[in-house]
C-alpha cells in the first residue's frame, strides 16, 4: 500500500470512528437492578444520553451497535447474551456497568448461578464500576469509550481487542470536576446551546 | 381487627397456635401435624376467609437441623394479613401439600422443592421449576456445594 492511500485510509477511519462514536445505538439489555440506574441514565430527563449521540435504545440486536450489560448474569443468561452479542453488526462495543459484571460482584462466592465477569462470555471495552453506577458514572462510562473509539482502540481490527478499560473515576477527582468535564464536552462536540438548555441548573451556577 | 383480636380466633380455630414475638402483620406457629386441618379452617371459617396465599418460603437452620416452612395468606374479604410458620426436621423434609387449599401453591411449592428439596407429600406434579431437571442438589441449602461455586477464603 503507498503511502498516500493509506494516508486517505486512515483519514477514512478518523472520520468513520467519529461518526460512530457520536452516534452509538445501545441495545436494552437491562437483567436486574442495574438496570434501573441504565433507564435513569438513558431515558429519564435529568440525565440525557441523547447529549451524548447514544440515546436510541433499540430493543433488538440487529439494530444496536453498543451493549450496555446492566445486571447480574447468570449462566442460563450467558448463552443468550452470546447470541444477542453474535447477532450484533460489526463494529460493536461492549460496556460493563456494575460490580455484578466486573466480577460477580456481591454475588461472586458461594452462588450457583453468577457468571464471575461478563469478560468470561464476550470481550468487554469498558467497565463502569459501582453497585450500582450512578447515572453520572455510566455516562462517564460512554463518554470513555467514545473517546477509545475516536482514537481507533476499539475499532481498529475487528478481532483484536485491548483489556477493558475501567471507566472509574480517577484518584482524587471529584464529582463537580465531573460534571464540570461534561459540560466541557458537551460544550466542544455537542450542537446545542448548553446554557440555554441547561438553565438553572448547578453546573451554571458554578460556573458564573 | 387487631392483631389480638385475630390471634384470639386464631386460638378458637386450634390451641395449639404459638404467637411469634415482633412479627408485624400477625405470625403464628403452628406443629406441623396439625398444618392442613387449620390451613382448611382458615380458609373456610366465614370470619377469616383466607382464600388467598400470597406466598409460600422456606428458611434452613443447620444448627438447629431444622426447615422452617411459612405460608403468607391474605383475607380479601376481611383484609387480614397473615405468616403461618411450621418446623420440620431437616433429616426427612416432608410436608403434606397446600394445593388442595389453595392450587397455586403448586407451583410455590414446586419452587420451595426445587431451591430446598422439601418433599410435598400429595403433591400431583412435583418437578424442578427453576433449575435443569438434571441439576444435582438443592442450591439454597446452607450445606449446598458444586464446582462452580467459589468458596470465601478464610
Ligand atoms: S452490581 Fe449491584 S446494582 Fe448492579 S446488578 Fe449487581 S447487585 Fe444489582
Amino acid at each position: 500500500m503507498t503511502g498516500q492511500s493509506s494516508y486517505v485510509l486512515t483519514s477514512m477511519d478518523r472520520i468513520m470512528n467519529w461518526a460512530r462514536a457520536n452516534s452509538l445505538w445501545p441495545l436494552a439489555f437491562g437483567t436486574s437492578c442495574c438496570a434501573i440506574e441504565m433507564m435513569m441514565s438513558s431515558m429519564a430527563s435529568r440525565h440525557d444520553l441523547s447529549r451524548f449521540g447514544a440515546e436510541v435504545v433499540r430493543p433488538t440486536p440487529r439494530q444496536a451497535d453498543l451493549l450496555i450489560l446492566a445486571g447480574t448474569i447468570v449462566k442460563r443468561m450467558a448463552k443468550p447474551l452470546r447470541v444477542l452479542y453474535e447477532q450484533m453488526p460489526e463494529p460493536r462495543y461492549v460496556i460493563a456497568t456494575g460490580a455484578c459484571t466486573i466480577s460477580g460482584g456481591p454475588f461472586t462466592y458461594n452462588s450457583y448461578t453468577t457468571v464471575r465477569g461478563a469478560d468470561e462470555i464476550i470481550p468487554v471495552d469498558v467497565f463502569v464500576p459501582g453497585c450500582p453506577p450512578r447515572p453520572e458514572a455510566l455516562i462517564y462510562g460512554i463518554m470513555t469509550l467514545q473517546k477509545m473509539i475516536k482514537t481507533g482502540e476499539a475499532y481498529g481490527q475487528p478481532y483484536q481487542r485491548r483489556r477493558p478499560i475501567t471507566a472509574a473515576l480517577p484518584p482524587g477527582m471529584t464529582q463537580a470536576q465531573l460534571q464540570k468535564e461534561i459540560a466541557e464536552f458537551l460544550e466542544a462536540h455537542a450542537t446545542i446551546d448548553v446554557d440555554k438548555a441547561a438553565h438553572n441548573n448547578r453546573w451554571e451556577k458554578e460556573r458564573y | 381487627m387487631t392483631d389480638a383480636e385475630l390471634f384470639a380466633k386464631l386460638q378458637e380455630v386450634d390451641a395449639r397456635v404459638v404467637q411469634l414475638p415482633n412479627c408485624r402483620p400477625l405470625a403464628v406457629e403452628v406443629p406441623v401435624g396439625f398444618l392442613l386441618a387449620f390451613m382448611g379452617k382458615l380458609k373456610s371459617r366465614p370470619d377469616l376467609r383466607f382464600i388467598q396465599l400470597l406466598d409460600h418460603l422456606a428458611m434452613d437452620w443447620p444448627e438447629k437441623n431444622e426447615f422452617e416452612l411459612v405460608y403468607q395468606l391474605y383475607s380479601i374479604e376481611h383484609d387480614l394479613l397473615l405468616a403461618v410458620h411450621t418446623r420440620i426436621s431437616r433429616e426427612s423434609p416432608y410436608a403434606l401439600t397446600m394445593s388442595r387449599l389453595w392450587p397455586i401453591a403448586q407451583y410455590q411449592e414446586r419452587e420451595v422443592f426445587d431451591l430446598f428439596g422439601i418433599l410435598y407429600e400429595g403433591h400431583p406434579d412435583l418437578r424442578r421449576l427453576f433449575l435443569e431437571d438434571d441439576w444435582v442438589g438443592f442450591p439454597l441449602r446452607k450445606d449446598y456445594k458444586d464446582y462452580f461455586m467459589l468458596e470465601m477464603p478464610e
